[in-house]
């Protein structure tokens, strides 16, 4: 037998870093049932859609100018510099965070490549090589876009501007995104490393999910709040008025990288008016105080620029050595810790109380318990659900903050927190149900479900009930105690908790599947469906929001638009009840349609012109 | 009215390509019916097919008389299965996963709680009921199925595999208790590739080949057929291999054994 050299030692480690890369794709960003290539092109459809869309309506001001004018151009892009920054930052580390029990050596690692003659190290490096060459791969192909079509916007109705200063810009726009995708991704992995570190396998093992879920509601909230607060926060830092806040400090580093790379570029370029077009004063004076002003900002931008070089390699580096640290034993095939039993004992307590006895009841309630809280999917989605509703709740207490008001001239925005949250929630539990809790393991409640799907409906939604309308009221309580007084945020409460049933029932309305174990069918039309619904959500919550206002004026209104929503709340279950006394069979096994018959090129074969 | 599963003229095709073809053999209450072949001759698709997991493309299953299709739920509700591939839901404990099968199948819950505690018990898995069966092994994997599948005290026991991964008690015990399960009236089909376990547990055999039966009987029947004292395997083996095994086994020791 040939002896292992070193050059074996190279070659094997590239083949299992390929091994672990193809795995990483296969079996944890997609699913391990989809079609890679499918699914793969509709990703990267959706990465550089969303792209173009994101980046031409923040470009709507500069397509839209006749004469570009370099010094405010050059400052207001400091705000558009800062949403790609951050939007960056925070799809990177969800990426990770998607793959986060994959960016560590797993116990089927070590069942699969342990008996292998290769030693643990060239495992570990390959591991870690995967990890850091998925998250590079990534950061550049989520900017790849966004990079050159950015610069090419701005500068577009800038005459003065040549394409030597366009490639500057695109250099210095991708270079500052692409480190802060880098610093996004590998800063979870490091973050993860760290914590196992600290807390130990075992402690790992219990923590580690509370952490992905935590973390993901982190970073779409800071996704979803960039647009927002992002001109708030550099028109704030330009002027000094204050610190920037934390979350949004490393946002900054980058922008600092960016204009030190290329931002100066924009600010010194000419002004050359069309032809036969001479520019008045006023303008002209604009420009130059607003190129003066971008100037001053030079010497911070440069303070900026050196933390974040730095904390590239510091974040790697971590990333690195905790990994290496952390991995450097292949991971024991040894089963889970034991589950926690006093926890399953009062979560048991919970549903005999909300199930009355009955066992399908208490089939669907369980299982949804189970699946929402352990299946990563399912978890995720209920993440950024929690995510979309926080986000309105800090923007909601931004913009008014958390003092107690007279109620009629309460912020829709404060009274529409509960009731924004809990449809965000129910919009996202309506989607996780379709999504199934494991598709090979569909078989097992096939055979035993007995064909009425009512009673583990009921069970079903309940669990929603408990989970995701009353935790979520009981934890804004306090909140709302302190912004409306003791008895209207009870009275508030009631309110939403009413709404969020009658909500949950209708969206179950025309549901005629089993949860968590039929096929998934993604929806036909989410173009006009998203938009849609998003709308729908805003409306009913703001609506609701102002009627609530006027109804919490008086002591009989407050009874009238109980008793409304009582009979709201009512007449719903009743058309549930009666719809679903027709038995339909449920359709485990239904299939999309083929993206032939999508596009509609089906139908034109078959009915051609 | 016939007693017992009565499989009639079964043919699935998946597209264009048939699985199975014209399969037709009745299991009358009390026996048990060992179904063999080798890989890919259409065993788990009749399986599924007997099941209901799966709708024959032409023919009927008729359990105790009545077509299955027209009261697939209630036929269901008889039927206890053990898959060939262990898929469960890992992220449920053996416990919980029990839970929900028995709910679902509305066992009462007292009843329910006493039966999976006991089961869980006799197989040996009490110590790990309230893990993830994600670090569950093979075996154990296996036993959770023959609970579920027992749990309901089904009348047809259909079992693809079921020693599978288990252990060398485990699978004597599953061999005492199919013989019991049987004298206690239940009908039982055993698809398998264990011959040895088959011969020992079955009294008759049903033997797929390229998805048609090839032969069916008794044992003793077939073995009549081919040649005295032959076992069972060297009657599947004269029945569906279209090798020569042992010359086969040398040419793969032969390849194994070459050198750069």
């Amino acid at each position: 037998m040939r002896a292992f050299t070193g050059d074996d030692d190279a070659a094997t480690g590239r083949l299992v870093t390929r091994l672990f890369l193809r795995r990483l794709i296969d079996n944890d960003v997609i699913s391990p049932h989809a079609d890679r290539h499918e699914s793969l092109a509709v990703l990267c459809a959706l990465v550089v859609s969303l792209a173009v869309f994101v980046t031409f309506f923040v470009s709507t001001d500069y397509l839209a100018a006749f004469i570009q004018l370099p010094g405010p151009t050059a400052l207001h892009a400091l705000s558009d510099r800062f949403l790609f920054v951050s939007a960056s930052i925070a799809v990177s580390a969800l990426a990770a965070l998607m793959v986060w029990d994959a960016l560590a050596l797993e116990p089927r690692d070590a069942a699969i490549l342990g008996p292998l003659p290769i030693p643990a190290r060239t495992i570990t490096r390959a591991k870690l090589a995967a990890a850091l060459v998925f998250g590079t791969v990534f950061a550049f192909a989520l900017n790849a876009v966004p990079s050159v079509l950015y610069p090419v916007f701005l500068t577009l109705n800038m005459r003065g501007m040549n394409g030597r200063g366009i490639l500057q810009l695109i250099v210095g726009h991708a270079t500052s995104v692409v480190m802060a995708g880098l610093v996004g991704f590998f800063g979870v992995l490091a973050a993860r490393g760290v914590l196992r570190l600290m807390v130990g396998e075992r402690g790992f093992r219990h923590v580690s999910s509370t952490v992905q879920s935590s973390l993901v509601v982190c970073m779409v909230t800071a996704l979803l709040l960039a647009p927002t607060v992002r001109a708030a926060v550099v028109r704030d830092w330009v002027a000094g008025v204050m610190p920037a806040r934390w979350p949004a400090v490393p946002v900054l580093w980058y922008l600092g990288v960016n204009e030190t790379l290329a931002g100066h570029i924009v600010a010194e370029t000419p002004i050359v008016p069309p032809p036969r077009f001479s520019l008045v004063a006023f303008p002209r004076q604009q420009d130059d105080a607003s190129r003066a002003a971008y100037r001053v900002l030079a010497p911070r931008f440069a303070a900026l620029a050196r933390r974040a070089w730095l904390s590239v390699p510091v974040v790697t580096f971590l990333a690195i050595v905790t990994f290496l640290w952390n991995n450097r034993r292949l991971p024991d095939q040894a089963a889970g810790g034991r589950a926690r039993s006093r926890l399953r004992a009062s979560v048991r307590r919970m549903a005999e109380w909300a199930t009355d006895g009955n066992p399908e009841t208490q089939a669907g309630f369980f299982f949804t318990w189970q699946t929402l809280t352990r299946s990563v999917p399912h978890r995720t989605i209920v993440a950024i659900a929690v995510a979309a509703g926080s986000t309105h709740l800090l923007m909601a207490l931004a913009t008014t903050g958390a003092h107690r008001l007279a109620i009629s001239s309460m912020p829709l925005g404060l009274l529409g927190i509960n009731i924004l949250a809990l449809a965000s929630l129910m919009a996202g539990f309506r989607y996780a149900v379709t999504v199934p809790a494991a598709l090979a393991s569909n078989w097992t409640i096939r055979l035993a479900w007995l064909g009425d799907e009512r009673g583990y409906l009921a069970g079903v939604k309940r669990a929603a009930i408990v989970g995701l309308v009353t935790v979520p009221l009981l934890v804004l309580l306090p909140l709302h105690v302190a912004v409306f007084g003791f008895a209207i945020a009870v009275v508030h409460s009631i309110y939403g908790f009413m709404l969020a049933i009658a909500m949950l029932d209708v969206l179950f309305l025309g549901y005629r599947q089993f949860p968590f174990a039929c096929s998934y069918v993604p929806v036909e039309n989410p173009k006009l469906l998203w938009p849609t619904g998003l709308a729908a959500v805003l409306f009913v919550s703001y609506g609701f929001a102002d009627v609530e206002r006027l109804a919490l004026q008086s002591a009989t209104r407050t009874v009238a638009l109980g008793a409304a929503l009582g009979a709201i709340v009512l007449l719903v279950k009743i058309i549930d009840r009666t719809t679903r006394r027709e038995r339909r069979p449920v359709n485990f096994d239904e299939r999309p349609a083929l993206a032939t018959q999508r596009l509609g090129l089906f139908e034109r074969m078959v009915h051609p012109d | 009215m016939q007693a017992g599963l009565d499989a009639r003229h079964l043919t699935k095709y998946y597209s264009a390509v048939p699985a199975i073809r014209d399969v037709s053999f009745t299991l009358a209450p009390g026996t048990i019916l060992g179904l063999l072949g080798p890989n890919g001759s259409g065993k788990s698709t009749t399986v599924s097919l007997l099941t209901g997991l799966r709708e024959p493309s032409a023919g009927q299953v008729w359990f105790d008389g009545r077509n299955i299709a027209d009261g697939l739920v209630e036929y269901k509700a008889r039927v206890g299965y053990v898959s060939e591939e262990a898929h469960l839901y890992t992220f449920l404990s053996a416990r919980e996963h029990l839970d929900l099968i028995g709910r679902l199948r509305r066992l009462p819950s007292h009843l329910m709680t006493h039966k999976i505690a006991t089961l869980l018990d006799l197989f040996g898995l009490t110590g790990a009921a309230d893990q993830p069966i994600s670090g569950y092994s093979k075996g154990m994997k296996q036993k959770v199925l023959l609970i579920a599948a027992l749990l309901h005290d089904p009348d047809l026991l259909i079992l693809d595999e079921p020693e599978s991964g288990l252990d060398l008690t485990a699978g004597l015990m599953l061999r005492h208790l199919i013989p019991i399960l049987a004298a206690r009236g239940k009908t039982i089909l055993y698809s398998s590739h264990v011959l040895d376990h088959v011969e020992r547990v079955c009294a008759e055999v049903v033997v797929l080949h390229h998805g048609r039966i090839v032969a069916e009987g008794r044992v003793s029947q077939l073995r009549a057929m081919t040649q005295r004292n032959a076992s069972l395997e060297d009657v599947i083996a004269q029945l569906v291999t279209t090798v020569d095994p042992a010359g086969t086994a040398r040419d793969i020791a032969d390849v194994a054994g070459l050198r750069a």
